[in-house]
This record gives C-alpha cells, structure tokens and sequence, in this order.
C-alpha cells in the first residue's frame, strides 16, 4: 500500500509498503526503519513543541516533534520493530532567505530532534536537513530506501 | 528576447478572465456605507451556485457561528456585509485557484490551499498581535499569489535561468524579474487593478514579497508578508520555490512579531485550511 503522510501526520506501515510525505519545508521528516522485521514509520511534523498549544497536541501529537517522534517509535515497536536495529533518517528543516531569528522554526524543529534523540540513545543515520528547498519523502518499507526529491533531482538518504 | 517575452505575459494578463459579475457588483457596493443585506440577496439572487458555496463557507468552523445558516440574509446579519462579500470574492476566484499551477509545480487545489493558509494565518496574526488591521485584509491575503496563474507558464519556460540565479541565494521572485522583466507579485497586483479592486488590496499583493520597497508602509502588506513565509514554512502551497524568500525583518519588527506568536498562528492555521478547503472539495 502507498500511504500519503500529510502535514502533522504520521504512518506506519510493513513489508510492501510505501510512505510519501511531500512540501516539507520548515517541518521535520522523520523516518525510521527495523530492516530485520521490515516495519517502519515516517513523522511529518510542523512545530518544535508542543506546549505552544497542549490542546492541539493532545488532539494532534504528530504536529510538533516533541510529542510525535515518541509516538512514530511507539508505533513502530507495536509493529515488531525493535530499539537496537532501528535506523533512523531526518529530512526536511528548512528555513527562508536571511538571518530572522523568528523564522527559523525548522532548526528549532531539528534542535528538539537531537535531544529527544540523544536521550533515548539513538543516533540519526543520515539526514538531509536545512536550505530554501522544500523536499519529497518516498520511504519503501520493503527495503529501507529513502528517495528525497527536491527541484527535480533525486537522491538516496 | 526579453522584450518580446514581457509583451507576451502582458497579453496574457489582458486576457485574464475578469473579474465575474457578482463579485465585481458587490465590489463597488463595499465603498457604499449605506449597503444592506437586502441588496447583497438581490445580487446573488440570479447565482445559486454562487449562493450555495457562500451559505458552505459560512457555514465553515473557521466563521464559529453558534448555528447553520440558511440564507444569505442571514449570513450578511451574523457576519456583516463585508464579510460576506469577501467569501462572495472567494467563490468567485474558486475556480481560477483549483487549478495546478505549471512553473511553480503546484498540485491541483494546491494554490488554494496555500491562498486560504494565508488568509486564516493573517486574520489570526492579527488577533495575536491585538492590533487593527482592515477587512481587507483576507481578500489580499487570498489574492496574493493570483499572478503565478500567469506567469507560471514563463517562469517553466525559464526554469533553468531562474534556478541557476536563485541558487546563487537570490528570492525566488527577484530571480523571477532578473528573468522574465517581472514577477508573479507585479503581475497579480496588475490583474487586480485591471479588477479595479481597492488600492490597498493591489499594494499588498504588490508588495508582499518586498515589503521594504514599497513606498508606503501598511498593516496589510506586512500582514501579509509574514502571512505567506509562514504559510510555505509549514509547507501549504510550498512548491518549486520553496523558502527562497527572505522575510523583512523591519516588518518583524515594525509588527512586534515573537516566536510564540508565529508558532502558535502556525499551530492553529492548517486545520481552518483543511476545513475551508473542504468546502469546495465536491465541487
């Protein structure tokens, strides 16, 4: 099945599936994948955290990356994957022209990745993060690969 | 080949369809103080179409009305003409935004998603901001990127020399008008004033990547400005040019913007932009 993952969305999915998140710009693309049991899940989320609107996050978790990226590895772990064989892979975290501290919302995004990740003794893999481009995911759950699009070229993360 | 290329976009603009009748009636009607209900009714009266999808967006959450309305009567009490004639605009350019947009690469309805992204994140901006804006300000928020209908087609053409200019850290829309002799801003405030829209509407979609060379400073252009970054920052509508926009850090300013402000508007506008799209979605 091909599973179309959109803003403050998340999707998990097994052997055979595909995951596509498109137009991540400022947002947080997280993708993580257990090769041996072939499950894994992809995180579109907006905000850094969530206590700048509890009431969306406890509507929506996967809008900001403090409430969503527990809840994609809960998902994936209740699928089979394990903590020990996970791979995970960041894209997305972009930012507008110039130097506005304001509009830096994806390195906020990023920032907060890092240290929920750091916490939890896991390490990102690969990551394609930061620049003006907006970015498309397509995550295939039968082998792991992650294709990232961006103005018409595409690369392997 | 330039000069060529330019009379060619300004033909296209010259017959961009025009502004349709209702919309352009209930226009002029909006510089009358003394319109009521009443003669919007008599207006529509001739447009069930119209009517219908005026009665749905009204009807939308975003509106927060305690009950559903039935009538365009009703609509114009609950929400006050010029908010009705806004969602009559709205209905009126529907169909133009439904459209993929070439050049910019943007899917089907895409453009509409992003012109209401930036219109609820306006209207909400300036609610966290506490400050007074015009009503006009959703209709220029909503129009902003009416230009890209006709430029799309040339900024595909010129794709490459565009890019090649952009990645140099050029925005996106300078690297536009180094190319093309203007830009989707020029033109959609031209097709506007071909509209005889409001001046205040035309400068805003004007200026709204380049707040800093207008010259006037206005709420509505650095509502908007801030509006239309943070809308393709949460990725509504972001395309072939992604962020390749600097936001005008005298607008930050001159409006008191903070992170928690951004962040929250930005918490809040995807699920009016999910639900007022929705409203056309069976169209």
């Amino acid at each position: 099945m091909r599973y179309v993952v959109v803003v403050a969305d998340m999707k998990v999915g097994k052997n055979g599936d595909m995951l596509v998140t498109h137009a991540l710009g400022s947002c947080l693309g997280l993708m993580v994948y257990d090769p041996e049991a072939q499950v894994g899940g992809l995180l579109h989320a907006m905000l850094p955290l969530s206590r700048i609107n509890p009431e969306k996050a406890a509507a929506n978790p996967f809008m900001f990356v403090d409430t969503g990226v527990p809840e994609l590895f809960k998902k994936v772990y209740d699928l089979g994957g394990q903590k020990k064989r996970m791979i995970a892979k960041a894209a997305g975290c972009g930012r507008p022209l110039g130097n506005d501290e304001l509009f830096k919302i994806g390195e906020r995004n990023y920032t907060v990745l890092k240290k929920l990740l750091w916490k939890n003794n896991i390490l990102l893999d690969a990551e394609d993060v930061g620049g003006a481009a907006s970015r498309t995911v397509h995550f295939d759950l039968s082998t792991g690969q992650i294709i990232i699009s961006s103005n018409g070229v595409k690369r392997d993360l | 080949m330039r000069p060529k290329q330019i009379d060619r976009i300004m033909a296209e603009v010259k017959s961009f369809p025009g502004m349709p009748g209702a919309a352009a009636k209930l226009l002029t009607l909006s510089n009358n103080s003394d319109a009521d209900a009443s003669q919007v009714e008599e207006i529509l009266r001739y447009d069930p179409g119209l009517t219908a999808n005026i009665l749905r967006l009204t009807n939308s959450a975003y509106f927060g009305l305690p009950s559903k309305v039935g009538s365009v009567k009703q609509a114009v009490v609950l929400l006050g003409w010029k908010r009705v004639i806004q969602l009559v605009i709205f209905s009126c350019v529907n169909a133009l935004m439904d459209k993929s947009v070439a050049g910019y690469d943007l899917p089907p309805g895409e453009l509409r998603r992003h012109s209401i992204a930036v219109s609820v994140a306006a209207e909400d901006l300036v609610k966290e901001l506490k400050i007074m804006a015009p009503p006009e300000i959703f209709t220029a928020a909503l129009l902003h990127d009416l230009g890209k209908l006709v430029l799309g087609g040339f900024v595909k053409d010129e794709m490459e020399k565009i890019e090649s200019i952009a990645s140099q850290g050029v925005p996106f829309e300078a690297a536009e008008h180094m190319v093309l002799g203007t830009d989707h801003a020029e033109i959609g405030a031209q097709i506007l004033k071909n509209w005889s829209f409001p001046s205040e509407i035309v400068s805003a979609v004007r200026w709204h990547h380049a707040p800093d060379a207008a010259d006037e400073t206005n709420m509505l252009i650095d509502i908007v400005h801030v509006a239309n970054v943070l809308s393709l920052m949460i990725g509504i509508g972001v395309g072939r040019e992604g962020l390749q926009h600097e936001p005008s850090p005298l607008v930050t300013k001159r409006l008191g913007l903070n992170i928690t402000d951004l962040e929250k508007v930005a918490s809040r506008t995807l699920q009016w932009v999910n639900e007022m799209s929705d409203v056309f979605v069976n169209d």
